[in-house]
């Protein structure tokens, strides 16, 4: 029984090495960067969209709640962009925050992308938690994506 | 919410991300969802126990 098994997932694993990779449309990555789930939702995986959308949104919201602040660029701190990057990863929920913080003139300002406001209240007993759930969400969101790559690509079901 | 809640209602959030993620299957996605979560929930108060005596 555990041999057929090995043979079948060595067919399956030598059948998928031979068949070439589809191309994967950019357009796809990036609306499966900007809205979570999208991505699996326009390629037929409805409900598994479903989960991954709800998992990042409730991580999102708690780390709001918390009074989490969202990385943003500072200039001198080359770390900064590192940590901006994993928090880019919530997409549309990251710019809205921004927007919701600083006001659609913060992100007009001739400092930008410098001199942005992450939100969120150091003082609060929730403020690192917070930037964890957030933090957390968006790199979630990043692997969502690269499962959305592999998906279109043929690599995954 | 206190320390504790919170870090449960982490581990659930990326336990069932996980299993989401790298399984496809129901029963392989509850097992990975229980040791994922089991992992983090136990290891972060194993840990925080064997932190204690530091100062």
């Amino acid at each position: 029984m555990t041999a057929d098994k090995t043979k079948r997932k060595e067919a399956e694993a030598k059948a998928a090495a031979d068949t070439p990779p589809k191309p994967v449309s950019k357009l796809l990555i990036f609306v499966a960067w900007l809205v979570p789930g999208l991505g699996h939702w326009l390629l037929g995986k409805r409900f598994r969209a479903g989960v991954f959308a709800a998992i990042i949104l409730a991580a999102f919201i708690t780390g709001v709640l918390l009074k989490g602040e969202l990385a943003v660029p500072q200039q001198n701190s080359p770390l900064s962009w590192f940590f901006t990057f994993g928090c880019l990863g919530n997409g549309v929920l990251y710019f809205l925050r921004l927007i919701w913080v600083n006001g659609l003139d913060g992100l007009q300002s001739s400092l930008f992308p410098y001199g942005l406001q992450g939100g969120g209240d150091p003082v609060s007993a929730g403020f690192f938690y917070g930037k964890t759930f957030l933090y957390t969400a968006g790199l979630m969101n990043l692997l969502v994506v690269l499962d959305v790559h592999d998906i279109a690509r043929g690599d995954k079901s | 919410m206190d320390h504790f809640t919170l870090l449960v209602w982490h581990a659930l959030l990326v336990a069932v991300f996980f299993a989401f993620l790298w399984r496809s299957d129901a029963r392989g996605r509850k097992a990975l969802f229980l040791k994922t979560f089991l992992i983090m929930v136990v290891g972060a108060v194993v840990l925080g126990w064997l932190m204690f005596p530091f100062p």
